[in-house]
């Protein structure tokens, strides 16, 4: 039987359950005795004793059963003829399980046309076992709940803590998947830094993963280049663009604009905010590099490249403009208002004001948000992977190229290596090191957030 | 208190007059260098869009040639059973149509007239021949595509010898520019003139299904969990920090995420919207939880106390009060989250969503491609056709974008409620 049809049968004895635990709650609601729940309450516990367990055993079920059905497959006599290991058995078993599922039109191995019917044979045998033990612990847990169905159950009080045990696991799955991503980073990392030395990576300056010497593979994987090209592009050059742009912007809506300005400006930035990176990446490729190119070879360098640190810089920074605004918007807005008019009062200008009243108060909040802009652009991808090139080089001059810890992850992942080879591993070693460094830059941040704001409250 | 006698300012004096002009010339720069800052910021929204405009304007038009086909003379091989049913399309190809065309396309523009239409100009005389059997029996003229060398020669990019084509075809007023509907039902292709974006629209709206039927579940959830009822205790700090922190996560590192667990150990197929909406929805997840707690917390206690006053338990209050109320600010946030995840390109690249995929996914489990990633994709391609193809592309995916957001700040303002 198929998902979707195991499913419907599910919800329709669900339905049953329902239905059925209703009429009896209904035949005593009226009775002597008064019920403690309502009938529809009586209902819904009924209605989780049927789904529950049986969904919470298919997921189990899915997630092991293909390791059993290989296994299965692979105890079949059509199996021995299997080379022992390595890249080739994995893709005739691969091509063997999409032979057996329908989904693949020819074999290109011919061992995996004798394996395939081995594996519709394990795979059907498993499906049908999966079927029968969901529906029968559908039905066990309806029979189970349907006997408690009495005037004295509390009915009501065992569907609310099933509600809460919901509520609790749906919020657990943040930290799962903070888990997740930390272990899987971990996991793939040590096995890289089982291959190349951690201070080779940290510390080595030739990044150049096309061709990687397999008796010394961290000769060819030092990373500082990439940590240099993307504190420059994404820390200095964005920033530099991004900082004063949105400060002022903030500064002029916060305490000049009028409101029906105020109104425009702000949705307008919120546009910028919102438009993909993808869109900003094809845009800086298209039409900002090449225009730096021409300013480059206008300055002199004749060879300047159009895949320059500067065009993803400067795009990446004005993507970032109204995120700054809106941060440093927020720490302006905290600042007791009795301090401006204050000052005002004293005879200062507005401009005095702010500089020497507003800025300094809130000069923590907006820190915290430049730390997070420079988290937020560190960690951005698109702008560079269509802008900046691929050639890793430590360089002070923002016509030159550089290269990203991002667009490196990318660039080794959408190859042709195979998993295990050291140059995939080494995009997980990078997306841990990206992970730790915007991990910490936000944690900074929201404790000086924090701190911040509890000291006008 | 310092009691000696202090001379009053002289405000007219000279020098404090300098003083005074000096200071406000200071704030009205200062006020200038605001507006500059906020009209930069504009004129380069209006430069980016502009030219996205400008650019993308002609990808949803194309250039077309009426060629006439004398059908009776052919004489294919058709017969009128074989256009009723599913096999119909083989049946015509199966005829000859393809040759049939390009002779009659020499027949019509002379010796290299095949070079005029495009490769798959014959499709459009077989959709003809289907919507009307009856033209196998006439002579009909029929609007073909236009190979691209003649598009480009159209829009004034061309070779000499196709704009010389372009020009006696005018003169016989065979050829105009029109909207290219098939830009919109198609999926990718080699050929930048049948191009389409449907097929990446398809992935993009199967991989938004499976992100919404997880994230937002989810994100209420455990909104309702931390707003409602969590104690304040470690695990609860554990929760929040974490939430936070995903918020702040690189979203590339989601798809590392996706690539080691969901491929790697829980072995789902590559480039499919139920991995990509897998991955997304753990990405935005956080986004709903925080904006729902926001609304969560902006429904008054008056009216939780007075649903547990007569006796609700505190999963009525929830599911019976609090969430109708907050309802609007959660879906709020949900808007903005979703728009996050259509308008992202990264993570999908690492889950494999950036194969060549010519045929819009059936399944969930098929390969796909979504939007950003089909223009990701068209702009890596060096022909002048595809770079048309790409801003036309990024119209689409913007309006869908903004139709999103209008439609957050719709609800924010129709549902704002004072208290």
């Amino acid at each position: 039987m198929n998902g979707v049809a195991l499913l419907a049968l599910i919800a329709g004895l669900a339905l049953i359950g329902w239905m059925s635990a209703r009429a009896r709650a209904f035949a005593f609601a009226g009775g002597p005795a008064r019920a403690n729940s309502l009938p529809g309450q009586h209902a819904a516990y009924v209605v989780l004793w049927v789904v529950v367990p049986a969904l919470i055993f298919l997921a189990g079920w899915a997630a092991l059963s293909p390791s059993l059905v290989t296994a299965t497959a692979l105890s079949h006599p059509a199996a021995s003829v299997l080379p022992a290991g390595g890249f080739e058995r994995e893709a005739i078993l691969n091509e063997a399980r999409s032979l057996a599922a329908g989904s693949a039109y020819g074999a290109f191995y011919s061992q995996s046309e004798g394996l395939a019917p081995a594996f519709a044979a394990a795979a059907s045998r498993y499906r049908w076992i999966g079927t029968i033990v969901a529906i029968l612990l559908a039905f066990a847990g309806g029979a189970y709940a349907l006997s408690r169905v009495a005037p004295a159950f509390r009915a009501r009080a065992q569907v609310e803590r099933g509600v809460m045990l919901a509520l609790l696991v749906a919020s657990l799955i943040a930290i799962l998947t903070t888990l997740g991503i930390f272990l899987s980073l971990v996991f793939e990392s040590v096995r890289f830094f089982e291959r190349v030395p951690v201070t080779d990576f940290l510390l080595g300056t030739n990044w150049s993963p096309q061709v990687i010497p397999a008796n010394d593979p961290g000769s060819a994987l030092g990373a500082v280049p990439l940590f240099w090209g993307t504190f420059f592009i994404g820390a200095v050059i964005a920033m530099l663009v991004a900082i004063p742009f949105g400060l002022m912007s903030a500064i002029y809506l916060t305490q000049y604009a009028k409101p029906s300005v105020r109104r425009w400006v702000k949705p307008m930035l919120e546009v910028l905010a919102g438009i993909p990176t993808v869109v900003y990446g094809y845009f800086a490729a298209l039409t900002v590099g090449p225009a730096i190119r021409q300013v480059a070879v206008a300055l002199g360098m004749p060879f300047a490249s159009s895949e320059s640190a500067l065009s993803a810089g400067l795009v990446m920074g004005v993507m970032i403009i109204p995120f700054v605004s809106s941060m440093a918007d927020d720490a302006i807005a905290a600042v007791p208002a009795s301090m401006r008019d204050g000052s005002l009062a004293m005879g200062a200008t507005t401009n005095e004001t702010i500089r020497r009243v507003l800025m300094p108060a809130a000069l923590p909040g907006v820190v915290a948000g430049v730390l997070l802009a420079v988290s937020r652009a560190i960690g951005e991808t698109m702008i560079v992977v269509m802008a900046a090139s691929g050639a890793a080089t430590i360089t002070l001059n923002p016509f030159e190229s550089a290269t990203t810890v991002t667009k490196q992850i990318v660039d080794l992942l959408t190859g042709e290596a195979e998993f295990d080879s050291p140059k995939t591993l080494a995009a997980f070693a990078l997306g841990l090191t990206l992970f730790l460094i915007t991990f910490l830059l936000n944690i900074v941040a929201l404790s000086v957030v924090k701190r911040y704001r509890e000291a006008y409250e | 208190m310092n009691s000696a006698p202090r001379t009053p300012t002289d405000w007219r004096d000279n020098a404090m007059q300098r003083r005074i002009r000096r200071r406000y010339a200071a704030e009205r720069r200062f006020r200038l260098m605001g507006l500059l800052a906020v009209v930069l910021s504009g004129a380069f929204l209006a430069f980016l869009l502009g030219s996205m405009v400008s650019g993308g304007i002609g990808g949803f038009q194309r250039t077309q040639v009426k060629l006439s086909i004398d059908f009776e003379s052919l004489a294919l091989p058709i017969t009128r059973a074989q256009l009723q049913g599913p096999g119909a399309d083989l049946a015509i190809s199966g005829a000859g149509l393809q040759g049939a065309v390009s002779s009659a396309a020499v027949a019509a523009f002379g010796p290299d007239g095949d070079r005029v239409i495009a490769d798959a100009a014959w499709l459009k005389v077989r959709d003809a021949i289907r919507a009307d059997p009856a033209i196998l029996r006439t002579r009909a003229a029929i609007d073909v595509p236009a190979s691209t060398d003649i598009d480009a020669a159209m829009r004034g990019t061309g070779s000499p010898e196709a704009e010389a084509i372009v020009a006696r075809l005018e003169g016989l007023r065979l050829i105009s520019t029109g909207f290219n509907p098939d830009f919109f039902t198609r999926a990718d292709a080699t050929d930048p003139g049948a191009v389409g974006i449907w097929g990446a629209l398809k992935g993009s709206l199967m991989t938004m299904l499976v992100t919404l039927a997880i994230a937002f579940p989810i994100g209420v959830l455990s909104a309702v969990y931390l707003e409602e009822y969590a104690p304040r205790n470690r695990w609860t700090d554990l929760i929040e920090v974490s939430i936070n922190n995903l918020a702040a996560v690189p979203s590339i590192i989601f798809g590392l995420l996706g690539l080691a667990v969901l491929l790697g150990t829980f072995g789902l197929p590559r480039s499919a919207p139920i991995v990509g909406g897998l991955t997304l929805a753990l990405m935005i997840m956080p986004v709903i939880v925080i904006a729902g707690r926001n609304a969560i917390k902006a429904v008054p206690p008056s009216i939780r106390d007075a649903a547990l006053g007569i006796g609700a338990s505190r999963i009525q209050v929830v599911f019976h009060h609090v969430l109708p109320i907050a309802l609007p600010g959660i879906l709020t946030g949900t808007i903005i989250g979703m728009a996050r995840a259509l308008g992202e390109t990264a993570p999908l690249l690492m889950i494999g969503m950036r194969a060549f995929i010519a045929s819009p996914p059936q399944g969930f489990t098929d390969p796909a491609t979504v939007l950003p990633v089909q223009i990701f994709l068209w702009s890596d391609e060096v022909s002048q056709g595809f770079v048309e193809k790409t801003s036309a592309a990024i119209l689409v995916l913007l309006a869908f974008l903004l139709a999103m957001n209008a439609l957050a700040i719709y609800l924010r303002n129709r549902f704002e409620t004072r208290w």
